[in-house]
């Protein structure tokens, strides 16, 4: 089963001079940890508000899981997707555990099932003890785990990272990184974006890089460098694709 | 209703650990009110309540001055002084005075004044006896020209103060004129009736006098519009809107920060959300209602400003002030769709409410501003709750009164809440 199935989609924003996306396609199976790579303004943003049903493409089909992404399989769509914005979405003066009540309680969890998975999550992600802190008292890493966890607190089948280390010491991001893979080990997919190369390379099996609202390239991680002479590593094949010039 | 509570929840753990939107929401309304019915307390007391100092130049030294000094002295309205330092004032030293603004006012009563009464008196009653028969006795005097009892007033006397004292003098100046000819009247029919023992003639000139009555379905109550009745709803109604702000850049923080984004990403209404949101701050509002009616009620009297009356109907208070606390968050919820940045949120939202107060009432009553103003003073939701607590403080009226205040006032919250709604479609579009 494809976890997601991007074809044909196109996007302008009113107003725009330009598409976000011109015709963007790839899919990718379930279980795979799927980078989604590309400079800035080459569509990743909308493509992942596509995806999470937020903006509405002007043509082209969406698939998670098999179902199409629109207005009749929004809501069923949602409970299949975890999003890690690349803001940190939480309430800075809640505690850590308040935030994590709260959105718990939007997914529709309460009482000690609610607590108790808080609980592990709050140790898988080494916070056990700052559970009780307000979330404005937290270190960039610490807010950082606590945003993934407010989003994988329902379970999705597919978690939809934007850029989950920016900003965070080694450790923070050493720990983030062995969670997902081991929770890729338990059948979650992993759509990741990022702009840390090295980072991509290592967590991910696929990769997908756009570029001018299209996919110029898909696959392997290992495939891709190997496919080029010239690229020893992911960030050689991004700037094969995607060259050199700024995107201001 | 879990996302409908888990919302009021969150919100409730924000405003507590937000000292400055405590301060914003309850503490400041509490200093605005008392300020605003202290300062405003003056220009609502009636030219009756008020004590003036009025100098009196008495030239005549008979009975009409005498008469109106008393007269003036009895009112609990004037303070009547007759002498500076130690001296009788003098004509022209109380004019300098008066034009100086050291008082508001200064009579001046000439000379023969008082016999000029009564040589009139005289010569009416004089007339009439001489029409019955009977000898003309009393003594008239020769001065034809008339005399008048001169009032300076500070050039920066309004013009309805100024009114007020002409009225009164003419009052007094009237009354002594008429006991002064019943007087004589009664003097000259005792002179015809002198065989007569019985000297218990009483002339009573009033046969209609004025009584004030209530308009209102309860005679219990009995609420004159002052300082606190109007400014504590007044101002209260002010600080209630002022909620847009908190709640606009709540909204704003949210949508800057990403949980607006992560609330929308989970399954289910963010309409439950946004109602947990609405009914949270609707209760703050009417929490700061009842906390402004109690500083009416105990705080004011403490600082010498009358109590505040409530009506009788408790239901109707409530009623209005939920609607009121529905029209101010449906409004914050507007401004903070529209705007991008707590300051521009802040700005629009502060200026828009001073604006709306203005013509609405808030800061002096609509009954008082020109008619074309009224006419846009109407348009205000602030004026809608206000005439709706005037009912019902007032007017002593129920629930069924208010409807119509309150209707505008829901129908102004769905509006803005469908414009909100519009506008945030657009955005994600």
């Amino acid at each position: 089963m494809t976890s997601m199935l991007v074809q044909d989609l196109h996007k302008t924003y009113k107003g725009a001079l330009e598409p976000s996306l011109k015709g963007l396609s790839f899919s990718f199976p379930e279980g795979s940890i799927v980078g989604l790579l590309g400079p800035n303004g080459a569509g990743k943003t909308t493509t992942i508000s596509i995806l999470c049903g937020l903006v509405k493409a002007d043509a082209g089909q969406v698939q998670i899981f098999d179902q199409a992404q629109n207005t009749a399989n929004r809501e069923a769509i949602k409970k299949l997707i975890g999003v890690v914005p690349q803001q940190i979405a939480l309430f800075p003066h809640l505690t850590a555990i308040e935030n994590l009540e709260y959105f718990g309680n939007l997914y529709g969890l309460k009482g000690k099932p609610l607590r108790s998975l808080i609980d592990q999550y709050l140790q898988a992600f080494g916070l056990e003890k700052a559970g009780h802190k307000q979330v404005h008292h937290y270190s960039g890493g610490m807010k950082r785990r606590t945003n993934i966890i407010a989003a994988i607190l329902h379970q999705p089948r597919l978690l939809i990272l934007d850029e989950p280390t920016a900003g965070v010491d080694v450790q923070s991001r050493t720990m983030i990184l062995q969670f997902l893979r081991e929770y890729n080990q338990q059948g979650v997919s992993i759509v990741y974006t990022s702009h840390l190369l090295d980072e991509a390379q290592t967590i991910c099996s696929e990769v997908v890089i756009i570029d001018e609202g299209k996919a110029v390239v898909q696959g392997g991680t290992a495939e891709l460098i190997a496919r080029h002479d010239d690229c020893r590593n992911l960030e050689d094949v991004f700037l094969h694709y995607t060259g050199h010039a700024l995107r201001d | 209703m879990l996302r409908l509570l888990a919302t009021i929840r969150k919100e409730w753990l924000l405003l507590l650990r937000d000292r400055t939107g405590l301060t914003l929401l309850f503490a400041m309304p509490v200093v605005l009110i008392t300020v605003m019915a202290l300062i405003e307390d003056a220009p609502f007391r009636d030219y009756q309540e008020l004590k003036f100092d009025i100098l009196t130049v008495d030239n005549d030294g008979g009975r009409l001055g005498k008469y109106i000094k008393e007269g003036l002295g009895q009112t609990s309205q004037f303070r009547v002084i007759d002498s500076v330092h130690g001296a009788p004032v003098t004509e022209q030293q109380a004019r300098a005075l008066v034009n100086e603004g050291n008082y508001q006012i200064c009579i001046i009563i000439p000379k023969g004044a008082t016999g000029a009464i009564v040589s009139n008196a005289n010569r009416i009653v004089n007339d009439i006896s001489r029409r019955m028969g009977m000898p003309d006795v009393l003594p008239v005097g020769n001065r034809k020209d008339s005399l008048h009892v001169t009032v300076y007033f500070d050039p920066a006397s309004k013009k309805a103060f100024k009114s007020a004292i002409h009225q009164a003098l003419d009052n007094f100046l009237t009354q002594v004129e008429t006991d002064m000819l019943l007087e004589r009247i009664k003097k000259q029919l005792k002179r015809k009736d002198v065989a007569e023992e019985n000297d218990s003639m009483n002339i009573q000139l009033k046969a209609v006098g004025l009584k004030e009555q209530l308009t209102g379905p309860s005679e219990e109550l009995d609420v004159i519009s002052n300082s606190v009745q109007h400014n504590v709803p007044a101002w209260s109604i002010f600080a209630m809107f002022f909620i847009v702000i908190p709640i606009a850049g709540n909204m704003i923080r949210e949508r800057e920060d990403g949980s607006m984004l992560r609330m929308k990403l989970i399954p289910g209404s963010y309409l439950a959300i946004l109602a947990g949101k609405m009914l949270f701050f609707v209760g703050v509002c009417v929490v700061q209602f009842y906390l402004m009616m109690q500083v009416g009620i105990y705080l004011l009297p403490l600082l010498g400003l009358p109590q505040l009356t409530l009506g009788q109907s408790f239901l109707a208070a409530f009623v209005v002030a939920v609607g009121i606390g529905l029209a101010a968050t449906s409004y914050g919820i507007l401004v903070g769709t529209v705007f991008k940045t707590p300051n521009q949120a802040l700005n629009f939202g502060a200026i828009s409410i001073v604006i709306l107060s203005a013509i609405g009432g808030i800061w002096i009553p609509l009954e008082i501003m020109p008619p074309h103003m009224q006419l846009i003073g109407h348009l205000s939701p602030l004026s809608w709750g206000l005439d709706a607590i005037n009912d019902i403080y007032l007017r002593n009226v129920g629930v069924s009164h208010i409807w119509g205040d309150v209707g505008k006032l829901v129908v102004f919250a769905t509006v803005l809440l469908c414009i909100a709604a519009t506008i945030e479609k657009r955005r994600l579009s």
